[in-house]
C-alpha cells in the first residue's frame, strides 16, 4: 500500500490564560502517523484526546506549532499560492461531527456541493455543476429530489450523507470524517459506516475515522490509532490491536463497549478518571493517574511508541519490558 | 411482586400534538406499570415517541402535545389533570427527571451549588446548612468533589455535567427517576462509568427508573425490563434477558443487529432500511411492515395487537399465527 499522508512529530499548543500568561495547552504532541491509499484509519479517543485538534491540523484549519505533513510526497507548509492550497483542500476535505450545525439552514442542501464545486473545479458550466451535484448524491445514496430540500427537511443521516457529498463533489484522495456517526440514531450509524468502506472499495478514498467507539471502528477500519492526552498510546492493524491491545488505555477502550453478549464486567466499571488536560506537562506518562499497572518509570520518563510485533506500537513502560510473546498484562477486562 | 410495590401504572396513555394541519399521534395506547426499585428501559429509534411518553409520564407536556386518553397513576394519585401546583409538591421530591443535554439543562451563569439551592427552596424552608450538608452530600454520591458545588457547568467535563444533574434528581431521594438518554452526548468510557454509577445508586438507594435510549447495547446489562417502541406504539415489552435472547419482532431484531460487535467473526450489517414513519402519514396495517424484511401481504391490511407471546408482548401478525416461527428470523439474534 502506497502512501498517501504522512505527519511527522505533529504538534499544536493551544496559549490559555489571559494575554500575560505563559501557560499552554498541548492538544497535539509529537504525533508520527502515515494514512495509505485506499485505507481507512480509525483515530480513537475519549473527549479531549486530540483526535479532533489532529484532523483540523490535518485540514490546515490550524496551523501546526512544529511538525510537518506530507501529502503526496511533498511538505504541505510548503503549499503558498492560493492555487495549490485549494488543490489541497479539495483533496483533503473534511466531514463534520454535527449534522445539524454544519449546514446552513437558509439554502437548500445542493448549495454547498455547488459552491464548493464553482470554487474548487471552475473548469465547469452551471450545467455540468448540477449533474454532478446530481451524481454525487446519486454516490452517497440520495435521490436527487434532495438536491432541491432545505436541511430541516432531512433527518439526521441524510444531512450526514449531504456532508459526505459535499465532501466527494471536490474528488477527494482523504477525506477527514470527524466523528460523523456519533450524533445519529443506532439504526442508520451502519448505512454510514458501509458508505465509507464503499467509498474506499469503489473509489479508492482513504478516511481518517475520527471515533470514541471501538467497535465502529472495527467495523470499517483497516488501521487503528489510539490517541490519549495527545500523544499516540497504541497503533497497528485493527484487528490486530483489537485482538490484543498491548496499552492499558486501548484496554480500557475496548472494555468500555457494551457487549449484550458478555457478562457485565466490574473491572469496566472501575475507571472514574478523564482525561487529563495537558497544560505545561511535565515528562512522564499521561495515563499513569488512571492506570492500574502504573510503575515508578511512569511517572519519570514518557513512554515512547514502539514497535511490540511487527507494525503494532504501543507507549506503555510495563508492555515494553515484557518479553516478546508472552501474554500481554491486561489492565481492564 | 404484590400490588403493594407497584408506584406506577401506566394505562392507555394516548398523547395527541394538536396541529393545524390535524392531530398526530405521537403516543398510541401504551400501557406498562412499574415496581419500586425496577428499572425499565424504552427503546427505538428518534421520533418513535419515547420521549414524548416520559414528557407525559412526568406530565411536562407543553402545547401543542396533550394527553388524548390513559391516566398515569404515580403512588395511587392519577397525574394527568392536576394542576402545576399540586404537580410541584410532587416533582423533584418523589419523581425527578434528568435531561438528555446537560448542557442545555443547566444555567450557564449560576454555580452547581445555587442551582441545588434553588430546588431545595422551592420544596421547603431548609437552613444554610442543611442545603449545603444536602448538596454536598449528593455530589459524594456521585463521585464528585463538593468543591465543585462552587464551579459553573462550563468548567466541568461533560461526564461530570451530566452526573451532577443525577446529583440534583437525587436531591430529595425519590421514588422514580426519568432519564432521557442522559448519556447520548457522551463518550464510550465516559458513558459507561455513568451507567455503572446510576445502577449503584439505584441498587443503595432503591429507586425505581425510567431510562430512554436509542442504543439497545447500552441497556442490556442494566434494566429489568425493555420496552420497544415504534412509530408512538410498543411493539415488544418483557425482561430484558429475554428480549435480547430472543427478540420476537423484527423491529427489535434490526435494533440489536445495528451495532457492530468488539469480537467475534466480522459480518456485514445492514441497520434497518428506511427511516420511521411520518406519525401524519401511518402506513395501513402494521406501521413496521414497509421496512420489514419479513413483511407478506396481509400486514399492509391487518393491524396487529400487542398480545402475549412466549413470556414477552409483541406487536407482529406473523409471530402471532405463527408464520414466522420463532427460529425463524433469529439467525443474527444474540442466542447463538
Amino acid at each position: 500500500m502506497s502512501e498517501l499522508l504522512r505527519a511527522e512529530h505533529l504538534t499544536r499548543h493551544f496559549k490559555i490564560g489571559g494575554a500575560l500568561s505563559r501557560r499552554t495547552l498541548h492538544a497535539v504532541d509529537d504525533v508520527n502517523f502515515t494514512i495509505g491509499e485506499r485505507e481507512i484509519v480509525a483515530l480513537a479517543g475519549e473527549s479531549g484526546s486530540g483526535k479532533s485538534t489532529t484532523a483540523r491540523v490535518l485540514a490546515r484549519i490550524y496551523a501546526p506549532t512544529s511538525g510537518e505533513i506530507y501529502f503526496e510526497g511533498k511538505p504541505v507548509s510548503a503549499l503558498r499560492s492560493r492555487s495549490d492550497r485549494l488543490r489541497y483542500s479539495g483533496l483533503v476535505p473534511m466531514v463534520f461531527q454535527d449534522p445539524f450545525g454544519s449546514m446552513n439552514p437558509v439554502f437548500r442542501v445542493q448549495h454547498g456541493v455547488l459552491r464548493s464545486l464553482k470554487l474548487h473545479r471552475p473548469e465547469l458550466s452551471g450545467q455540468q455543476r448540477q449533474e454532478e451535484a446530481a451524481r454525487v448524491f446519486d454516490v452517497v445514496g440520495l435521490g436527487a429530489d434532495m438536491l432541491e430540500r432545505f436541511p430541516f427537511e432531512l433527518s439526521g443521516g441524510q444531512r450526514q450523507r449531504v456532508g459526505f457529498a459535499q465532501a466527494l463533489a471536490m474528488r477527494p484522495q482523504l477525506i477527514l470524517a470527524d466523528e460523523p456517526v456519533s450524533m445519529l440514531d443506532v439504526s442508520i450509524r451502519i448505512g454510514l459506516l458501509n458508505l465509507m468502506a464503499e467509498l474506499r472499495d469503489t473509489m479508492g478514498v482513504s478516511v481518517l475515522y475520527i471515533t470514541h467507539d471501538i467497535a465502529s471502528a472495527r467495523y470499517v477500519a483497516d488501521r487503528l490509532i489510539v490517541m490519549y492526552a495527545g500523544q499516540i498510546a497504541e497503533t497497528g492493524p485493527i484487528e490486530e490491536v483489537l485482538a490484543s491491545p498491548r496499552h492499558p488505555y486501548t484496554q480500557l477502550l475496548v472494555s468500555a463497549v457494551p457487549d449484550p453478549r458478555a457478562p457485565l464486567s466490574v473491572a469496566a466499571g472501575t475507571d472514574r478518571g478523564e482525561p487529563p488536560k495537558v497544560i505545561d506537562p511535565s515528562p512522564g506518562c499521561r495515563f499513569r493517574w488512571r492506570c492500574p499497572l502504573a510503575i515508578d518509570t511512569c511517572a519519570q520518563v514518557t513512554p515512547m511508541l514502539t514497535e511490540l510485533q511487527p507494525d503494532h506500537q504501543a507507549a506503555c513502560h510495563v508492555a515494553q519490558a515484557q518479553p516478546a510473546g508472552a501474554e500481554p498484562v491486561q489492565a481492564f477486562s | 411482586m404484590s400490588e403493594a410495590h407497584e408506584i406506577l401504572e401506566v394505562s392507555g396513555l394516548s398523547v395527541d400534538y394538536v396541529l393545524d394541519r390535524g392531530d398526530v399521534r405521537a403516543v398510541d395506547d401504551v400501557s406498562f406499570t412499574l415496581n419500586r426499585g425496577e428499572f425499565l428501559g424504552i427503546v427505538g429509534e428518534s421520533g418513535c415517541g419515547k420521549s414524548t411518553l416520559l414528557f407525559a409520564v412526568a406530565q411536562l407536556l407543553a402545547p401543542p402535545a396533550q394527553v388524548a386518553a390513559g391516566s398515569v397513576r404515580f403512588e395511587g394519585t392519577n397525574l394527568v389533570g392536576l394542576t402545576d401546583k399540586q404537580l410541584s409538591a410532587i416533582r423533584w421530591r418523589d419523581m425527578s427527571v434528568v435531561m438528555q443535554s446537560a448542557m442545555n439543562a443547566l444555567n450557564p451563569v449560576k454555580s452547581i451549588g445555587a442551582q441545588f439551592k434553588d430546588a431545595m427552596k422551592a420544596h421547603g424552608k431548609p437552613s444554610k446548612e442543611e442545603i449545603q450538608a444536602r448538596s454536598a452530600e449528593v455530589l459524594r454520591m456521585v463521585g464528585i468533589d463538593p468543591v465543585h458545588l462552587k464551579s459553573y457547568p462550563h468548567q466541568l467535563s461533560g461526564g461530570m455535567r451530566q452526573r451532577s444533574m443525577i446529583a440534583m434528581a437525587m436531591l430529595f431521594t425519590p421514588d422514580l427517576i426519568i432519564m432521557d438518554e442522559p448519556t447520548s452526548a457522551l463518550d464510550v468510557v465516559a458513558q459507561r462509568s455513568l451507567m455503572v454509577q446510576i445502577k449503584e445508586l439505584q441498587l443503595s438507594y432503591g429507586f425505581a427508573v425510567i431510562f430512554v435510549t436509542h442504543d439497545m447495547s447500552l441497556i442490556s446489562h442494566f434494566s429489568d425490563r425493555l420496552m420497544v417502541m415504534y412509530a408512538g406504539q410498543v411493539d415488544e415489552f418483557g425482561a430484558t434477558r429475554t428480549v435480547f435472547d430472543r427478540p420476537l419482532h423484527p423491529y427489535t431484531q434490526g435494533l440489536l443487529e445495528a451495532f457492530p460487535s468488539i469480537r467475534g467473526p466480522k459480518v456485514p450489517l445492514k441497520g434497518i432500511p428506511g427511516s420511521p414513519p411520518d406519525l401524519a402519514r401511518l402506513p395501513s396495517g402494521c406501521r413496521f411492515h414497509p421496512r420489514c424484511p419479513h413483511a407478506i401481504d396481509k400486514c399492509g391490511q391487518l393491524t396487529p395487537e400487542l398480545a402475549e407471546l412466549d413470556a414477552a408482548l409483541v406487536r407482529c401478525l406473523r409471530r402471532q399465527d405463527g408464520s414466522l416461527p420463532l427460529e425463524a428470523g433469529q439467525e443474527g439474534s444474540l442466542s447463538r
